[in-house]
C-alpha cells in the first residue's frame, strides 16, 4: 500500500503529468504521421529519457507507446494508409466507412474501442504481471536461458515473409551483442581495436537507424506517391446501437489482443490481424466486412491497444520483451541501469505503480484527446515528406550523438539505417534484429551461468523441468507451420 | 540455368550473401585473443559467437533451399531518390566536420527538403530555423549537451 501510494504521489507530480500528456500527445501525432511508427518515436526519443528519472522515462516511453497505436487509426482511416502498422487491419474497413461519408463515427468508435482495449490490458498487467514474477522468482540462469530462446524462437512470427528470415534477423541480432568484451574472459571480440566498441555496440544508435533512416530511404523510394484525403468533419462518439453491435467485438478483441500481447515477441499488428478474422468469424453481419463494417474497426482496434498492456507483462516481469516498442522501451531501462525481471518487483515497487498509473492516465488521455481533437491530429498527419522526413533526419543524428558525444556513433546509424533499408527490400524484418540485439546479452550470459552450473554437461538442461517445457513449446512453435503445411498437403493428396 | 519455381533468384543471392558473411566473421573469431589457462573453464570468448554463426548458416542455407520463406520476386531498383537521400546524408557527415552540426543541420533540412520538391524556400527556411532552434534549445541549452562545431570555428576562436 506504501508503494501505491509512493507511486500515484510520483505520478501526480506536475512533471510527471507533464511528460504522461506529452507522451500522449506525441504518441497519437506520430501514430498518425505514415511511416512514423510508435516503434520509430520510441527509439528517436530515447536519447531524450537518459537525462530522466527512469519513472519519468518509463512513463514518458508508456505514454507513447500507449497513444501511438490509436493515433495510427487516424490515418487508415481517412488516407487508408496506416500511420502505424498495427492499424493495418483497421484501415479495411475504416476507409471504406471514411469513402461512405463515416469517418467520423470510425473515429469515433477506434477511439473508444482502443482506450477500451487499453484500459483491460493495464488491468491484467497489473494482475498477472506480478504473478508472473513471483512464479519466476525461482528461476535460476538455465529456465532464463530457455525462456530467452523461446522469446526469440517467437519472433518467427512476426513481420516480414518469412518465419526463417525472422529467426535469421534475430540471431543476427544477438551476434551483434556479441560485440565488444566478452564478460567472463575480458576478451575483445569483433572491435577491430576500436575504443568505441569496446563497451559493445550501443543500443540507441542500432534502434534510430533500424527504424528512422531505414524509414527515411524507404520514403525516398516511393518519391512522388500522392495520397488521396477524406476530409473529416467531426469525431461522432458510437451510438448505443453501435456500441451493442460492436460489443462483442470489442470484449473479444480485448481478451485475444491481451493474450496475444503476453506471449513473447508478438505485439499489436498480430493482434489486430488475428483479431480482425475472430471480430468476422464471430459476427452476424460477415458481409458487411472490407466494406465498412463498424465492428471491422472496432476488433482490431481494441486488440492492437489491448496488446500493448500485454506486452509490457513480460517486458517487466521477465525482462523478455513482448513486442518490438516494448523492447525498445526495455533498452531505456537498461540504458537506465534498470534490468526489469521478478526482483524488480520487490526492489523497486513504485516504479512499477507508475508505469501502471502512467498507461492508465495515457488510455483515458488518448480517449478525450482523441474523441475532441482528431480533426487537429488528422491535419497533422498531412504535413508534407518534404518537411517532415529531412527533420526526421536531423533528429535521428542529433539524438544518436547526444548520448555519447561520438560521430562514430552517428556512422553507427546510417549503417543500421542502410541495413535496415537492404533488410525490408529484401524481405527482411528489422524489428527480429532488434529483438535479438536486446536479449543477445542475456541469451550468452545465462547460457555461460548454466553450463558453469551443469559442469559443462549440456545435457542436464534436461534435467530441470520448466526448462523442458519451455524447450518443448520452442520446437513445437518453430515445426507448428512445417507440419501444418505437410498436413494439408497429405489431405489435399488424399482428398 | 533455370531454376524450380519455388526458389528465388533473389533469396538464393541473399543466401549467398550471408553465407560469406558468415565464413569472414568465422575467421575473425580466430584472431580474437588467447585467454589465459585460469580463465579457460566454461565456454570461450569465441564458443558463443560461433554457435550463432551455425544458427545463422543454418537459415541462410534454409533460404537457399527455399524453405520456410515465400519465395520473393527481384526487388525494383533502387529509386534515384533513394541513391539522392543517401548522398545527402554522406554530404551531412562531411559539412559536420567544417561547418559544425547546426548550420548542417539547417542547410541539409532546406537542401534535402527542395530536392523531394518543396517549392517555397521561405516556408523551408523558416521550418529548418524552428526545428534547429528547437533542437538546439533542448539538447543544448536544457540537456546541457555540446555538439560538433567544425574546423572553420576554430578559424574564427
Amino acid at each position: 500500500m506504501d508503494a501505491f501510494l509512493a507511486g500515484m504521489g510520483t505520478l501526480l507530480d506536475p512533471y510527471m503529468l507533464f511528460l504522461v500528456f506529452a507522451g500522449t500527445v506525441l504518441g497519437i501525432v506520430v501514430g498518425a504521421l505514415p511511416g512514423i511508427s510508435g516503434s520509430t518515436t520510441t527509439a528517436l526519443l530515447l536519447p531524450l529519457t537518459i537525462a530522466m528519472t527512469p519513472a519519468a522515462a518509463i512513463a514518458f516511453l508508456g505514454s507513447i507507446y500507449c497513444a501511438a497505436n490509436f493515433g495510427g487509426s487516424i490515418t487508415a482511416i481517412l488516407i487508408n494508409t496506416p500511420g502505424d502498422p498495427s492499424a493495418s487491419a483497421t484501415a479495411f474497413d475504416g476507409y471504406p466507412m471514411a469513402v461512405r461519408g463515416e469517418a467520423g463515427k470510425a473515429l469515433g468508435i477506434s477511439a473508444v474501442a482502443s482506450a477500451i482495449g487499453g484500459i483491460f490490458s493495464v488491468f491484467v498487467l497489473i494482475v498477472a504481471a506480478p504473478l508472473l514474477a513471483r512464479m519466476a522468482y525461482q528461476f535460476g540462469p538455465p529456465e532464463y536461458f530457455a525462456l530467452a530462446v523461446f522469446g526469440l524462437s517467437m519472433v518467427a512470427a512476426i513481420g516480414g515473409d518469412s518465419p526463417v528470415k525472422n529467426l535469421l534477423a534475430a540471431a543476427l541480432g544477438v551476434l551483434l551483442a556479441t560485440v565488444g568484451l566478452d564478460l567472463t574472459t575480458g576478451v575483445e571480440r569483433f572491435t577491430f581495436g576500436a575504443y568505441a566498441l569496446s563497451d559493445g555496440i550501443e543500443f540507441i544508435p542500432v534502434l534510430v537507424g533500424l527504424f528512422a533512416i531505414s524509414e527515411l530511404l524507404e520514403q525516398a523510394a516511393q518519391h512522388g506517391t500522392v495520397q488521396s484525403y477524406i476530409k473529416l468533419k467531426k469525431v461522432e462518439l458510437p451510438t448505443l446501437a453501435d456500441f451493442r453491435k460492436c460489443a462483442k467485438a470489442i470484449s473479444l478483441s480485448s481478451v485475444i489482443g491481451t493474450f496475444i500481447g503476453v506471449l513473447p515477441a508478438l505485439g499489436a499488428t498480430t493482434a489486430a490481424l488475428i483479431c480482425y478474422n475472430e471480430t468476422r468469424r464471430w459476427s452476424k453481419h460477415k458481409e458487411e466486412f472490407g466494406k465498412g463494417s463498424i465492428e471491422g474497426v472496432a476488433g482490431p482496434e481494441a486488440a492492437n491497444n489491448a496488446a500493448v498492456g500485454g506486452a509490457m507483462v513480460p517486458t517487466l516481469a521477465l525482462g523478455i520483451p513482448g513486442s518490438t516498442t516494448s523492447a525498445i522501451i526495455l533498452a531505456g531501462l537498461i540504458i537506465q541501469g534498470i534490468r526489469p525481471g521478478p526482483h524488480l518487483f520487490t526492489e523497486q515497487p513504485i516504479l512499477l505503480y507508475v508505469v501502471f498509473g502512467s498507461m492508465l492516465a495515457a488510455n483515458l488521455l488518448y480517449l478525450v484527446m482523441g474523441l475532441g481533437m482528431a480533426k487537429l491530429f488528422a491535419r497533422i498527419a498531412l504535413i508534407p515528406p518534404a518537411y517532415l522526413w529531412p527533420a526526421v533526419f536531423v533528429l535521428s543524428v542529433v539524438g544518436s550523438y547526444a548520448p555519447n558525444q561520438s560521430m562514430f556513433d552517428v556512422w553507427v546509424m546510417l549503417a543500421a539505417g542502410v541495413v535496415g533499408f537492404l533488410f525490408r527490400r529484401h524481405g527482411f524484418s528489422p524489428a527480429p534484429l532488434i529483438m535479438g540485439l536486446v536479449l543477445g546479452k542475456m541469451v550468452e550470459e545465462t547460457l555461460k551461468q548454466s553450463l558453469l552450473i551443469f559442469d559443462q554437461n549440456w545435457l542436464m538442461f534436461m534435467t530441470r523441468p520448466v526448462v523442458v517445457v519451455l524447450f518443448a513449446i520452442t520446437v513445437a512453435g518453430l515445426a507448428a507451420p512445417g507440419l501444418m503445411r505437410l498436413w494439408r498437403m497429405w489431405r489435399a493428396s488424399a482428398a | 540455368m533455370t531454376l524450380p519455381a519455388w526458389r528465388s533468384r533473389t533469396d538464393l543471392l541473399v543466401a549467398v550473401v550471408i553465407l560469406v558473411f558468415c565464413v569472414l566473421v568465422y575467421g575473425l573469431t580466430y584472431r580474437f585473443d588467447a585467454v589465459p589457462a585460469a580463465l579457460m573453464d566454461g565456454l570461450g570468448a569465441e564458443l558463443f559467437p560461433r554457435l550463432i554463426l551455425g544458427v545463422v548458416a543454418l537459415m541462410a542455407v534454409l533460404i537457399a533451399l527455399g524453405v520456410g520463406i515465400t519465395p520473393m520476386a527481384a526487388p525494383p531498383p533502387v529509386h534515384p531518390m533513394v541513391w539522392m537521400t543517401g548522398g545527402a546524408m554522406l554530404a551531412f557527415m562531411a559539412a559536420v566536420e567544417v561547418i559544425g552540426l547546426w548550420p548542417t543541420a539547417f542547410l541539409f533540412t532546406l537542401g534535402l527538403g527542395r530536392l523531394w520538391g518543396e517549392r517555397d524556400l521561405v516556408k523551408l527556411g523558416l521550418s529548418a530555423a524552428a526545428l534547429c532552434t528547437v533542437l538546439y534549445l533542448l539538447f543544448v541549452r536544457f540537456l546541457g549537451g555540446t555538439f560538433p562545431k567544425g574546423l572553420l570555428a576554430s578559424f574564427w576562436s
